[in-house]
């Protein structure tokens, strides 16, 4: 495995708005490999959040490519992308996305339905991971009946349902306040640990200070890129308490 | 990874179970835009109903005549410089010779026809009288329901007896037994031997307003001095074994009678021919045109519901955007967010569908209750109403189900 997880070379976006063009991300080359932590971070415009959909290949580069764990995605059909963020990648978003009206386990099943698995196999999935978040009791709740914490775990569930390599989280404690943002880093930590690899966006140093490296970004430029010193260890809820 | 059919068929009922809850979470609006569909379907069901009703009306009608046989009657007319009546005539020899050449021919029910007036005890009745042979009751199915019908001897005497249709026998007698009583016909005493079998109405016309007697009879009392020899005819029907090609059988009794009448080759016909299966081609044809027209006026109300399943498929699309760019963020493919839209838009349209088709059935019940006109709805009709409201979801709910799948999975995201 000599391939790192994701590489982007010379990764360009740039939007036109009326007649100026705006350069969101401005020939970004980096390498993520297996098993890292990643903090994502620069102020609102400075193109994180723009890089981190084109690494997940919800949105198409302008120019330069990405490959997933080796593959380049520039010349893929939109079905493959479909079927490779489907197996690959894992999204948390910050305002957690999940299907109002439905159940936990049936949000948490959404992926398995395009994985083509059967209805059975994909409740006993969704209730597996649930359980491995700690909402083994809430399976029937619907999104209303949920805490934004436990709505977040839901979607983490959902992210890690299909066994993805790695996690893309798009300032997932953006909508939180602190004490749960904490037991979501907690989470990330603990996923990271056991082999995932973590990419997150944020603009907040405490929360970037959780992940290993930490990638700076400016007007579509990587400005620094280098290890966390002083990593913050997340305490668990019950280390708090 | 190998895809059975199982999670094929799941995903489908995903599909539904998706639809259901979308359909659930704005109630109102989809009644509404099923109460569209369902208009529709109610429409044009009910007119294909009223279609095939008056096709069998139509056959019914044509079935009194009797299944399988040809009606001969002459066409005056001057063609050829001669006298008309000598060109426009049939007569009982002819009758016979069809009898003796004609190949399937079963029987021959040569027919005059009169109006006449009747009087029993103060009540009196006019109606039309049909001269006939025994050989009526064979070609035509008419029987005595009481009482006989008329004989050979009654023709070869010209006994004055008479049947009569029920109708005229409830107008002279009401609930009293006719048969063997006397009634003066154009002030001719005749005795009544029996009533004809009811043969019902068809489209208004009532078949027991008749009255039969024997063909010597009328000829002698009413009708001698109209005709032009004495045994012409005014009609004459041929009944044919089953399975007799009627086109074959009409060529050859046309041959037969314009040899007998010395036709030249370029003359037209002093006489025409109908065939059971003619009148049916052509009513068959009127009917078509009837049922046509009626599906098609009925079908624009389809057309309309179906454009509010488009109008509502394009709003639903619309608010849930976001959500369609989160499915694909999950691995939703382009054609797994159209089959959700489709499956949305059909199912709105099977239960309108299937409203419609129950609301068409019991308009049709009523129909056939209270008008007496029936409404046939069957199984096939019944099973294509719904067949055809599915496909009008998958037509309309079309468009915006590929807009859906053709948004960018980002764009769609970060829609509000």
């Amino acid at each position: 495995m000599d391939h790192p997880l994701v590489r982007s070379t010379d990764l360009v976006k740039t939007y036109e708005l009326g007649s100026e063009t705006v350069h969101a991300v401005d020939g970004v080359s980096l390498s993520i490999a297996r098993g890292e932590f990643v903090a994502i971070m620069g102020t609102s415009g400075s193109g994180k959040s723009t890089f981190m959909n084109m690494i997940g290949c919800l949105d198409v580069p302008t120019s330069g490519t990405v490959a997933i764990d080796g593959i380049a995605t520039s010349d893929m059909e939109s079905d493959a992308l479909a079927d490779l963020r489907n197996r690959k990648i894992g999204f948390v978003f910050q305002q957690f996305n999940l299907l109002a009206r439905t159940t936990a386990t049936d949000n948490v099943a959404v992926p398995l339905i395009y994985a083509g698995k059967g209805g059975e196999e994909r409740r006993e999935l969704a209730n597996r991971k649930l359980a491995d978040m700690g909402l083994g009791e809430r399976l029937d709740h619907t999104p209303a009946m949920l805490s934004g914490g436990q709505q977040q775990r839901v979607a983490i569930a959902r992210a890690l349902v299909t066994e993805p390599l790695m996690l893309l989280a798009d300032e997932p404690t953006g909508a939180l306040d602190t004490r749960t943002s904490e037991d979501i880093m907690q989470i990330f930590q603990q996923l990271n640990y056991d082999g995932i690899t973590v990419i997150l966006v944020t603009h907040e140093d405490e929360i970037a200070d959780h992940a290993e490296r930490k990638i700076i970004f400016r007007d579509g430029k990587v400005i620094e890129d280098g290890p966390v010193h002083n990593r913050r260890i997340a305490a668990s809820a019950e280390s708090r308490a | 990874m190998k895809k059975g059919v199982a999670p094929r068929l799941s995903g489908w009922l995903v599909n539904i179970a998706i639809a259901m809850t979308a359909l659930r979470t704005n109630l109102m609006r989809s009644i509404l835009t099923t109460l569209g569909v369902m208009i529709g379907v109610f429409a044009v069901t009910l007119a294909v109903g009223v279609g095939s009703g008056a096709q069998s009306s139509v056959m019914d009608s044509i079935n009194t005549l009797g299944s399988n046989m040809a009606l001969i009657f002459p066409q005056p007319d001057s063609e050829g410089g001669r006298q008309t009546f000598e060109r426009g005539r049939l007569t009982t020899r002819d009758a016979d010779a069809i009898l003796r050449e004609i190949d399937g021919v079963t029987d021959i029910a040569p027919q005059l026809r009169a109006n006449i007036n009747m009087v029993s005890a103060g009540r009196n009745a006019a109606t039309n009288a049909i001269g006939a042979t025994p050989g009526y009751g064979q070609v035509s199915s008419v029987a005595a329901q009481t009482g006989r019908f008329i004989t050979d001897a009654d023709v070869r005497t010209s006994s004055r007896v008479l049947l009569l249709g029920a109708s005229v026998a409830e107008n002279l007698f009401g609930d009293f037994d006719p048969v063997g009583e006397t009634i003066r016909v154009n002030r001719i005493p005749f005795k009544v031997i029996g009533v004809l079998e009811s043969k019902g109405s068809s489209f208004g016309n009532d078949n027991d307003d008749v009255a039969v007697m024997p063909i010597t009879t009328m000829r002698q009392r009413f009708t001698g001095d109209t005709l032009a020899g004495p045994d012409d005819l005014h009609i004459l029907f041929v009944g044919f074994a089953d399975g007799i090609n009627l086109s074959d059988a009409k060529k050859a009794m046309t041959e037969l009678l314009r040899d007998r009448y010395r036709i030249r080759d370029k003359e037209t016909n002093p006489f025409t021919i109908r065939t059971t299966e003619e009148f049916i081609e052509q009513s068959s044809q009127v009917t078509g045109i009837f049922q046509t027209v009626l599906v098609a006026i009925a079908s624009i109300s389809l057309l309309v519901g179906g454009i509010g399943i488009m109008n509502i498929m394009l709003v639903s699309v619309t608010e849930r955007t976001r959500e369609i760019g989160l499915r694909m963020a999950l691995g939703a493919k382009k054609s797994d967010i159209r089959n959700q839209f489709l499956v949305e838009a059909a199912v709105l349209c099977v239960i309108g569908g299937a409203m419609g088709l129950v609301l068409a059935i019991a308009a049709g019940s009523a129909l056939t209750a209270y008008a007496d006109f029936p409404v046939p709805i069957g199984m096939g009709v019944a099973i294509g109403a719904i067949i055809f409201s599915a496909l009008v979801g998958l037509a309309f709910g079309g468009w915006p189900a590929v807009r859906a799948s053709r948004l960018s999975p980002i764009e769609a995201l970060r829609s509000e």
